[in-house]
C-alpha cells in the first residue's frame, strides 16, 4: 500500500478563467522528505497542495508520483492523505469511526481496523477519546484527530494545509515540534502548506518559495535565508524580514545614505541596486553609516532598534545589554558577505 | 418597567387572540365529533352534553366507513413522500455541489413552479391523466403531486446541502470514498435534520391536499380528505360524522407536528443564519 512518495511537478500551470493562479510551476520531492509550500496568501502554494491531492485538475502540465503521471488520476486513487486547515471532521461520526474510515474505504476486515485505530490514535495522544463525537473536543483535539485519520492509512503522501494555523500561539510551537517528529518517526513523505515562514523554516527539510503564481526558490530553509533569490523571497523570509534600501553599485561597493559599505561583488561598474541587510547582520562600530535610533522594541533577550539613516529606515537587531538609547547616534556596519544586491527592475538576485 | 409590563400584556392579548381563532375550528370539531347530532343542532349550543362515541363508531365501521379512504391517503402521501424524497435528495445535491449547464436556469424552474396558482393547472393535469388513463388512480395522484412535492423539497434541501463545507467531501475522497458513498456516508447523515423536516413537510402537503385530489380521483381512490364531504349532502349535513372524520384525519398531523417541531422551526429558519440550520 505504501510506495516511497516521490513528488514531480513539470510545467503545472493553472487558470481560473483569464487569472493565472499557477504559471508553470516545476519542483521535485524526495522520498520521506519534509517540504513545504510556503509563500503569502494568493501565492499559488494551497492551489500546488490541491492540484497534488487531485481536488483539482491542472489547465497544462504533468503530476508525477513515483514517476507515474498521475494527473488525470482521482484523487480516492492516488493514495493520499490529507489534513485540512479547518481539519474536515465528520461530525456525526466519533473519533474512532473517523479515524476508521479511510481502512473502512480501503475494506480492510473489521479485525485490522480496530487495531490500526488505537495505534494511530495513540501516536497523536488521543486514544483517551476515541468515543467522542469531534464538536465535544478542543481545537487542538481534533487537529490531532484529523491527524490520525491521515496517518492511519499509512500513504505514501501525507499533505498538510496549514494546519496548526487555527491553533492558539503556544499550542501551535508545541504541536509543530510533535508534528516534525511524527513525521520523522512514520518515514512518510510531508508536503505542507503555510504562509508562516518561521513554521516553514523550523519545520521544512526543503521548502519552495511562492510569489504571485510562481516558485521563486526552492531549498533548505538555511540557503534560503541565507541566499534569497529575490526582493520578495527577502522581504518575506526572517522576523523581522531583511532590510531593503535602495542604493548606488560602484565598482564592487555600495553606497547607501552617502556611506560607501563593501561588497563580495566583483562585477565592474556602476548602477542602481536594492541592498539587502539582515537585522541581525548588522553590527555597531565606528566610522559606519550614522543613524538615529528612533524606536526600541525590546523582546528580553534581543531587541529591534528602528533607525534613521538619513531619510532611510533601518531595523537592526542587538543583543541585550548592548542597547543604546532612543534618540541616540549610532554608527552601524555589515560585512561584505552579509550584503546582498538584488536588481531593482527584475528584483532578482543579482 | 411599566412600559415593559405593558408589553407583555399586548403580546399576552394578541396572543390570545391568535390561539383562540387558531384553536376554535379545532375544539369545535372535537366537542361535536363526540355530540349526538340533535345535540349538535340544538340552539342555543349546549356547553354541557353526555360525550358519546357513537360519532366515531359510524364513520369507521358502520356503512359509509372511512377506513378505506384512511388507507387511501395514507398510500398516496406515503408513496409520495417516498418517490420525493428518492428524487430529491440527488437533486438537491446536484444543485448544491455539481457544476452543470443549465443549473440556474434548473434552480430558477424549480422555484418557479412554486409561483403557479394550482387552479390554473388543474384542467392540464386532468386532461393528461385522462389521456393517459390514470384517472382514479394512486399513480395518477401520485404523479400529480410529485409535480408539486418534488420542486418544493428540492429547493428545501438545497439549502441544507450547501451548509455542509466543501472540505467534508473532498476529505471524504481523499480517505478514498466515491462521489456516491461519500453522499451516503458523509453528506446525508448530516443534512439528516433537513430530511426529517422535508418528509414532514412532504408527507403533510399530500397528507391535506383536497383540491387536486376531488378532480382527479373518483371511486376506486378517494382520500379522506375528499371522502369527509359524503357527510354533506343537499338535503343535510352529518356534523358529528363530519367532525369525526375531520379529528381522525387531523391525528397523523397534530401527531408528526408535536414530533417533528424543533426540526420544524429550524426548517423555517434554515439560511437564515449561516450555518444556523444544521445540527
Amino acid at each position: 500500500m505504501s510506495g516511497q512518495g516521490q513528488v514531480s511537478f513539470r510545467n503545472i500551470v493553472k487558470m481560473h478563467g483569464e487569472f493565472a493562479a499557477l504559471k508553470g510551476v516545476n519542483f521535485d520531492i524526495k522520498p520521506g522528505e519534509f517540504f513545504a509550500l510556503l509563500g503569502p496568501s494568493g501565492s499559488g502554494k494551497s492551489t500546488t497542495l490541491r492540484i497534488l491531492a487531485g481536488l483539482d485538475a491542472p489547465t497544462a502540465g504533468r503530476v508525477l508520483i513515483d514517476d507515474k503521471d498521475v494527473t488525470s488520476t482521482d484523487a480516492r486513487d492516488r493514495d493520499i492523505a490529507m489534513v485540512f486547515q479547518s481539519y474536515a471532521l465528520y461530525p456525526h461520526m466519533t473519533v474512532a469511526e473517523n479515524i476508521a474510515f479511510p481502512l473502512e474505504m480501503a475494506k480492510l476486515p473489521k479485525a485490522e481496523i480496530t487495531p490500526a485505530v488505537k495505534d494511530a490514535a495513540r501516536k497523536v495522544k488521543i486514544d483517551h477519546l476515541l468515543d467522542r463525537k469531534p464538536g465535544q473536543l478542543s481545537g487542538g483535539q481534533q487537529q490531532r484527530c484529523a491527524l490520525a485519520r491521515a496517518i492511519v492509512r499509512k500513504a505514501r503522501l501525507f499533505l498538510l494545509d496549514e494546519p496548526l494555523s487555527n491553533l492558539d500561539a503556544k499550542l501551535r510551537l508545541e504541536t509543530r515540534a510533535e508534528l516534525k517528529k511524527l513525521q520523522r518517526s512514520l518515514g512518510v513523505t510531508a508536503v505542507y502548506v503555510t504562509h508562516d515562514q518561521e513554521e516553514a523554516m523550523t519545520l521544512a527539510d526543503r521548502m519552495a518559495v511562492f510569489m504571485s503564481g510562481e516558485i521563486q526558490q526552492v531549498g533548505t530553509p538555511g540557503e534560503v535565508f541565507a541566499r534569497p533569490n529575490s526582493i520578495d523571497i527577502a522581504g518575506f523570509i526572517g522576523n523581522p524580514p531583511m532590510n531593503l534600501v535602495p542604493a548606488r553599485y560602484v565598482d564592487g561597493d555600495v553606497i547607501i545614505a552617502g556611506h560607501r559599505l563593501k561588497t563580495t561583488a566583483t562585477i565592474p561598474g556602476e548602477r542602481d541596486v536594492v541592498v539587502g541587510l539582515r537585522p541581525g547582520a548588522l553590527r555597531m562600530a565606528e566610522g559606519g553609516l550614522g543613524a538615529r535610533v528612533d524606536l526600541i522594541e525590546d523582546l528580553g533577550d534581543t531587541a529591534v532598534l528602528d533607525l534613521d539613516c538619513a531619510g532611510t529606515m533601518i531595523r537592526m537587531r542587538v543583543a541585550d545589554g548592548n542597547i543604546p538609547g532612543e534618540g541616540d547616534t549610532i554608527s552601524i556596519t555589515a560585512r561584505p558577505q552579509d550584503i546582498h544586491l538584488f536588481d531593482p527592475a527584475t528584483r532578482m538576485r543579482l | 418597567m411599566t412600559a415593559k409590563r405593558l408589553r407583555i400584556i399586548a403580546l399576552l392579548a394578541i396572543s390570545t387572540v391568535f390561539l383562540l381563532a387558531w384553536a376554535f375550528p379545532i375544539v369545535w370539531s372535537v366537542l361535536n365529533s363526540l355530540k349526538t347530532d340533535s345535540d349538535v343542532l340544538a340552539y342555543p349550543p349546549k356547553l354541557v352534553f353526555t360525550p358519546t362515541w357513537e360519532a366515531y363508531r359510524d364513520v369507521l365501521f358502520g356503512s359509509g366507513s372511512i377506513l378505506p379512504n384512511l388507507l387511501s391517503s395514507v398510500i398516496i402521501s406515503v408513496g409520495t413522500t417516498v418517490v420525493t424524497m428518492l428524487m430529491a435528495v440527488p437533486a438537491a445535491y446536484a444543485l448544491a455541489r455539481l457544476r452543470f449547464r443549465g443549473k440556474k436556469f434548473a434552480g430558477f424552474y424549480v422555484l418557479a413552479t412554486q409561483m403557479l396558482p394550482p387552479v390554473g393547472i388543474i384542467i392540464p393535469y386532468f386532461l393528461v391523466l385522462r389521456n393517459i388513463g390514470w384517472i382514479d388512480t394512486y399513480q395518477g395522484i401520485i404523479l400529480i403531486y410529485l409535480s408539486f412535492s418534488l420542486p418544493f423539497a428540492i429547493w428545501l434541501l438545497v439549502s441544507y446541502f450547501e451548509d455542509i463545507p466543501f472540505e467534508m467531501e473532498e476529505a471524504a475522497y481523499l480517505d478514498g470514498a466515491s462521489r456516491l458513498k461519500t453522499l451516503w456516508r458523509i453528506i446525508i447523515p448530516q443534512v439528516r435534520g433537513g430530511i426529517a423536516v422535508t418528509i414532514v413537510f412532504v408527507f403533510l402537503n399530500a397528507w391535506n391536499e383536497f383540491l387536486f385530489a376531488v378532480v382527479l380521483s373518483g371511486n376506486t381512490v378517494r382520500p379522506v380528505t375528499v371522502a369527509m364531504f359524503n357527510f354533506v349532502s343537499v338535503e343535510q349535513t352529518l356534523w358529528a360524522k363530519l367532525a369525526a372524520v375531520s379529528v381522525l384525519a387531523m391525528l397523523p398531523v397534530v401527531v408528526l407536528g408535536v414530533v417533528a417541531q424543533k426540526h420544524i422551526v429550524k426548517g423555517l429558519t434554515v439560511g437564515a443564519v449561516k450555518g444556523g440550520g444544521r445540527r
